[in-house]
């Protein structure tokens, strides 16, 4: 049985014609539905800023949008720090209550110890990077995947919270310690300053550096990271010890502004992070993303905060909405995934 | 042309199957070394071997630097410029195409990224190459062809002297494997040793210099292209002499049983097509004309938009797959992996997976009924299992067709549809199947025959609709049976 000779002259002639796919036009055609899907969140933000101008006077002010900002910058930090964590395919649930325990421990040390400020960020920062790196050692020793550990760590961490702080509020920081929260440079509070010097060095980070592609990797096809040698283990230790730092400092940074702290600070902050992060366009399966879309996406949710409560919507209404939001989060996410094409895995004979 | 590697009196055991049994073969620079046998016969486990994801239990590996080894290990294949193209591709889908060659090894300074150094590299990989994909895009973005373009340049940007290709047109559509083979030519010149894998034997005629052949572990032989015939190739595999004919059969046709008026789809406009009792009808078509989701549509696995579907003279309205298995009608997947069977379930389940209801008593399922029927089957078919708890997963490609063959019967389907069945399957196991396929319609079930292989598709259907973006463009009967008219019709003319 002979093969097809007509078919394969043509075919011969443009053998490669299905492999090359450099078009000379291509590049500079501006796809507005592209712009739009990869921009996504900041066009929501462009929307959601009109719309609050638009529905109250005061909005639009240097004071508010400072205020808003400096109220979130801790949560910018933190979702910093988590980005790379769900960018390599993992979910940690547990930051809310690794904040909880840090801000104790820390403003222990901080009243009733006395300790120098300075050494007291730091103790955070390492606290921090040891919660989180228990996550990712017991995921590894127990072959479980990190979103699992991380509710019985949850678990753990509020009762010990509970159990250092007697259930009391702590309060009575040092004047020096509230310039992290509190203080200024000029107009601009220094909790803003510190949110975007970090903003930067995790986005060069993750876009400059051999270890950004690795997380890449890792969330994009774990198997195939493996496979071309990249040390899986040691990465998720690096990302899980970047990770504590930062949710360790905004630990900080919020104790700061708030002045005070008990064992119900910081959980809650999980659930914005979270939907933040999915609304700024980082699939919750890892791989895809950009820090800046994580930006929009919290101050996304920042806005929406603020409107709710000019709006005089009570605490509880607020969950309805955060929930919804989260879901549409959640969905927008998905929609994202249908659009990109994926690898086809082939059949074996 | 120089020795790149050599194997000798290769032994693989694993606890009660001697994989490979004394086999000794050897690769040379500047070649393409076709390796092939039925499935089983022992090439993945040498494959393994040779890349070192597993040690031979016996045998020296000798390398072109006439050192010795009882095993190779990833890096000391890697180290040899010993580089493998998988068939399930290993990239990352949203990074770049540079950063995907490059993932791994460090093009840059120690921390950052040299992007520009990277790109560079990646296009004159491609220049080398002769492909023109660029290096910024991202991988999810890319064809199939594309993507394995850029697993082959992976392996060359390690400075492979052996590349191994596993299957490596099984993903790509007829038009594509030119341009595969075209690169494969082009790394030939450089010197590179290439190992080529594949069921299809025309692909290995075409682009190979030599083939060797292992059966049931044991090496037979290797040929210089030139020295031997496809059936000579063919008996070496199988043992025996295998015509190439397609198996015969006497069937006289009986009244239509399904009739396709104006069906419209998604992917297809305006379908008409009749099927009688007792024929083939085959399905032709280029990739991405619709015959798949022609078939699921039946099925009622995708969505009909508009047209009906008369089955038996009754007009049906088929929404979803278990309207249509009550019609009598069953689908074999195209991909039987994902689509066919549980894999991680035994064979009597998948069998009996379909008549659970029939089977149960009170919602308890019979376990006698499921051993009977799943026995009843695995022996009409020939699977080839030690025991039937064996799960599926296990199986070989033609033995688990077989599985959804018989899952399909056990719910007396008489109306089945089968969607690229050969698919990866070698040679003696087809056969296996032409035979079930004409033994089926000589007991009075129709079947529609989706192939994207001409020769199948012409040796078993009684006549062959082509279909082309969508639409049937033309049917051609049994005496009229040629490749260059039924590529005209799918190509559109």
């Amino acid at each position: 049985m002979e093969t097809n000779k007509m078919t394969m002259d043509n075919i011969e002639k443009n053998s490669l014609a299905k492999i090359n796919n450099r078009k000379i036009d291509s590049k500079n055609k501006f796809d507005i539905s592209n712009f739009v899907y990869h921009n996504m969140a900041w066009i929501i933000f462009a929307i959601l800023m009109v719309v609050f101008t638009c529905l109250s006077e005061n909005f639009l002010t240097f004071r508010n949008l400072i205020s808003i900002l400096n109220q979130n910058a801790y949560v910018i930090v933190a979702a910093t720090g988590i980005t790379f964590i769900m960018m390599s395919g993992a979910i940690d649930l547990s930051i809310g209550y690794q904040m909880a325990v840090n801000g104790i421990i820390c403003s222990l040390l901080l009243t009733k110890y006395q300790w120098p400020v300075l050494l007291v960020i730091l103790v955070s920062i390492v606290i921090g990077c040891v919660l989180s790196l228990v996550n990712v050692i017991l995921s590894i020793q127990l072959s479980l995947p990190q979103i699992f550990v991380s509710l019985g760590t949850m678990t753990i961490y509020q009762g010990i919270a509970y159990v250092i702080s007697q259930s009391q509020t702590i309060s009575g920081f040092p004047k020096a310690f509230s310039y992290l929260g509190q203080g200024s440079v000029g107009p601009i509070p220094f909790a803003i300053i510190i949110m975007l010097i970090f903003f930067l060095i995790m986005s060069f980070i993750l876009n400059r550096t051999y270890f950004g592609r690795y997380v890449f990797a890792l969330g994009g096809n774990e198997e195939a990271a493996r496979l071309a040698g990249i040390n899986v283990k040691k990465v998720r230790i690096m990302i899980a010890i970047i990770a504590g730092a930062f949710v360790g400092l905004a630990t900080m940074m919020l104790i700061s502004r708030i002045g005070s702290t008990q064992a119900s600070t910081g959980p809650g902050t999980e659930f914005t992070v979270l939907t933040g992060v999915l609304l700024g366009g980082v699939s919750i399966r890892g791989g895809e993303g950009k820090l800046s879309g994580v930006l929009a996406g919290i101050l996304i949710l920042a806005l929406l905060s603020n409107g709710m409560q000019l709006a005089g919507m009570g605490a509880y209404y607020q969950f309805i909405a955060k929930g919804v939001i989260m879901l549409a989060a959640l969905g927008f996410d998905v929609y994202q995934m249908n659009r990109r094409r994926r690898i086809k895995k082939v059949s074996k004979g | 042309m120089s020795k790149l590697l050599e194997l000798k009196n290769i032994i693989k055991k694993y606890p009660g199957v001697t994989a490979l049994d004394n086999v000794s073969m050897s690769f040379k620079s500047g070649e393409v070394h076709a390796i092939m046998g039925e499935n089983g016969a022992g090439k993945s486990t040498l494959i393994k071997i040779i890349s070192g994801a597993i040690e031979p239990t016996d045998g020296i590996i000798v390398t072109a630097d006439r050192k010795e080894y009882d095993c190779m290990t990833p890096a000391r294949s890697k180290d040899n410029g010993i580089g493998v193209v998988y068939q399930e591709f290993t990239l990352i889908p949203s990074l770049s195409v540079a950063d995907n060659i490059f993932l791994g090894n460090k093009v840059g300074g120690r921390i950052l990224v040299d992007f520009a150094e990277m790109n560079r590299r990646a296009e004159s990989l491609f220049e080398e190459l002769k492909v023109n994909i660029d290096p910024q895009e991202m991988v999810s973005q890319l064809s199939t062809a594309q993507q394995q373009v850029v697993e082959i340049a992976k392996a060359v940007s390690r400075d492979a002297r052996l590349i191994i290709m596993d299957e490596p047109s099984s993903a790509l559509a007829a038009s594509e494997v030119e341009g595969l083979f075209s690169i494969i030519r082009r790394l030939r010149s450089k010197g590179i040793a290439i190992i080529y894998i594949s069921h299809r034997i025309d692909e290995i005629f075409e682009i190979s210099d030599t083939i060797s052949i292992l059966r049931d572990g044991r090496y037979i032989t290797t040929k210089v292209i030139g020295e031997i015939t496809r059936s000579e190739l063919i008996t070496y595999m199988v043992g025996r002499e295998l015509s190439e004919k397609f198996p015969e059969r006497k069937v006289k046709l009986g009244e239509i049983v399904l009739q396709i008026e104006n069906l419209t789809g998604k992917d297809n406009f305006d379908i008409n097509l009749s099927l009688r009792k007792g024929e083939i009808l085959g399905l032709a078509g280029l990739v991405g004309s619709g015959r798949t989701e022609l078939a699921k549509m039946i099925y009622g696995a995708a969505k009909i938009e508009s047209g009906d579907i008369i089955i038996k003279g009754k007009k049906i309205h088929i929404t979803s797959p278990d309207i249509a298995i009550s019609q009598g009608i069953g689908l074999i997947p195209e991909d039987r992996k994902t689509e066919g069977v549980q894999l991680e379930m035994p064979i009597d389940w998948n069998i009996t997976i379909m008549i659970l209801k029939e089977i149960s008593h009170y919602t308890v399922v019979s376990l006698k009924k499921i051993n009977e029927i799943s026995k009843k089957y695995a022996d009409r078919f020939a699977i080839k299992t030690p025991d039937l708890q064996q799960l599926v997963k296990n199986l070989s490609g033609g033995n688990q067709q077989k599985v959804v063959l018989a899952k399909i019967l056990a719910a007396k389907t008489d109306i089945i549809l089968f969607d690229e069945p050969t698919r990866g399957i070698d040679i003696g196991a087809k056969h296996e199947i032409y035979k079930l396929m004409n033994e089926l319609v000589e007991e009075g079930i129709s079947i529609i025959v989706i192939s994207s292989e001409m020769e199948e598709l012409m040796g078993m259907s009684d006549r062959i609709l082509v279909l082309h973006e969508g639409r049937i463009t033309g049917e051609v009967m049994k005496k009229e049976f040629s490749q260059d008219k039924i590529m005209a019709l799918a190509s559109g003319m």
